[in-house]
């Protein structure tokens, strides 16, 4: 498949880049979860209610006035397709077990996804580019109200919105900003700033892959209690975290540039060549080079490579993307492979975009 | 050794990080590693795990027993009519398993609530507009309803009748204010 093809077909609303400070937040999510009276949570549901919840569910939402939704059923989705949704981050692992009965509805630009019986029988997720909680919120809000008066929520005056979990109890809502450290990263400032913000009830951690470490240096700030605060007042202190690690970034990115300029260049080149000319990529390499090449162009230091190129990569890079690029099963190294294929074509259109603009 | 951290404190806990260029080791004191556990995540699952963290509810330092003897002698605690969680099962596998949960479990839950939520107990966000209206209504539907019932029994059936009908009035006003589900059938 040609790479402008591919990208334009899985490029999603919250990869592109602007919103504020996008230099640093990449993406901000709102979740809601939500269940409906008179039926267990999936976690006890039988098949029976499990249907009952998706038709009352998808049939509010599909006959809306809002046009461009689209349901999918995880039972009736291939496998890779399924891998896929969930490396965009627009349903959960949990809810493609295909035992489950999980269905999902997108909107038409892929920024609201709604999780059906996943953990909770609703689970309202709105994904937005840059650093707006507001807006996101905003959004989740609305279609929370749309579905609270077609549909018998499950809530309680004491306990607010009832969920599977106890850690969601009450607001239901999770909020949680991703956020581009590097700088802090690379001084090893973030390993003092991680406990510290725990303390403050909200939580750090790795946002794309296993372990302690963080990928591409990507981070996930969220916070972790849901009862006893209303949703303004959580949203107004995870802002407040955020602009806090936001400025302690850029305060450490300046200092690197005026201590050690000739080694940050250097190393953060040497990655651009890596990306551009690499045969094989393996994902870890891939993800500190990406890293590398987008704090490069946020301190103006790689020109004419587009800003979106992490947001975009970091998820095109895993494997049900690049199986889709490849359009076969890849094993291992094949994706090592294809991987590097994917960056060497990202970058040389983009190259060509560059070129044809200053013919013009 | 002093602690990696805080530099403070004896290094007693050892973390190997996998990292992009091979593997390091960390030394850490006990609060130090303790802290960063929120960090060492695994992401199947929650960020704190539920489940271990009420594992250790029922007996205080008896659940630190390797073993399940003192485990099987707990109470089950109050049972859920709804999906038949008992308190213990919840505490076990750290979920709900249905709205009616909540109520079952209501006198022991601020406990809890309390430990997860930094000492908060209640709710004070966002509440369904519709909630409170529906809320009265329902409680009249009960209402009629019990009389219908009553009424029934008595053989008043005109009555019966009279009251059907108005249970289905305020069932349908439930229904313009925003019930679309059948929880409140009168028939």
């Amino acid at each position: 498949m040609s790479i402008n093809k591919f990208m334009k077909g899985a490029v999603t609303g919250w990869m592109t880049s602007h919103g504020e400070h996008s230099d640093i937040v990449m993406s901000t999510r709102i979740r809601l979860a939500r269940n409906l009276r008179g039926f267990r949570f999936p976690i006890a549901f039988t098949a029976d209610e499990a249907e009952k919840v998706d038709s009352q569910v998808s049939a509010a939402l599909l006959t809306s006035d809002e046009k461009g939704y689209a349901y999918m059923k995880m039972s009736e989705l291939p496998g890779l397709e399924r891998q896929v949704l969930i490396e965009k981050h627009l349903v959960s692992p949990q809810l493609t077990d295909v035992k489950r009965h999980g269905a999902v509805i997108l909107s038409e630009d892929e920024t609201l996804s709604i999780m059906l019986n996943e953990e909770d029988h609703i689970r309202i997720q709105c994904i937005y580019p840059g650093f707006q909680l507001e807006n996101a919120y905003d959004h989740a809000d609305s279609v929370d109200n749309y579905l609270e008066n077609k549909l018998p929520y499950a809530f309680d005056e004491d306990f607010g919105y009832l969920t599977s979990c106890p850690s969601n109890t009450g607001t239901g809502m999770r909020a949680s900003v991703m956020m581009h450290l590097p700088a802090l990263t690379i001084t090893k400032q973030i390993e003092r700033i991680i406990p510290a913000i725990a303390r403050l009830g909200m939580i750090v951690r790795g946002s794309y892959g296993e372990g302690s470490e963080a990928p591409g240096n990507i981070y996930q700030v969220s916070n972790q209690t849901t009862l006893g605060k209303p949703e303004k007042e959580i949203l107004s202190d995870l802002k407040n975290v955020a602009l806090r690690l936001i400025a302690h970034e850029r305060r450490s990115r300046e200092l690197l540039l005026s201590k050690s300029r000739v080694a940050l260049e250097n190393k953060l080149f040497r990655s651009l060549g890596i990306i551009s000319y690499a045969r094989l990529l393996p994902s870890g390499e891939a993800a500190r080079c990406l890293s590398d090449v987008r704090l490069g162009i946020d301190l103006g230091i790689i020109e004419d490579v587009d800003m979106s190129i992490l947001n975009e990569l970091m998820i095109f890079m895993q494997p049900g993307f690049l199986q889709q690029y490849a359009e076969a099963d890849l094993t291992a190294e094949e994706r090592d492979i294809f991987r590097a294929d994917l960056f060497r074509e990202r970058l040389r259109s983009e190259q060509q975009t560059n070129e044809n603009n200053k013919e013009n | 050794m002093l602690c990696d951290n805080c530099k403070e404190r004896p290094a007693s806990v050892i973390f190997t990080q996998e990292g992009m260029g091979g593997s390091a080791e960390r030394h850490l004191c006990e609060k130090c590693a303790f802290q960063t556990q929120v960090f060492h995540f695994d992401p199947s699952q929650e960020p704190l795990s539920i489940q271990q963290f009420l594992s250790h509810w029922f007996s205080g330092s008896e659940s630190i027993q390797p073993f399940q003897q003192s485990r099987d002698s707990m109470p089950d605690g109050p049972i859920c009519p709804d999906c038949k969680l008992t308190f213990r099962k919840f505490l076990d596998i750290g979920k709900f398993g249905c709205p009616t949960c909540y109520d079952t479990f209501r006198g022991q839950l601020p406990r809890v609530f309390s430990k997860l939520h930094n000492g908060h107990t209640t709710h004070v966000g966002k509440i369904p507009d519709s909630f409170n209206e529906r809320f009265a209504l329902k409680k009249k539907v009960e209402e009629i309803r019990s009389k219908m019932q009553e009424a029934i029994e008595m053989e008043r059936f005109e009555d019966a009748a009279a009251l059907r009908d108005e249970a289905n009035a305020l069932k349908e006003r439930l229904a313009e204010c925003g019930n679309g589900g059948d929880g409140s059938d009168v028939n």
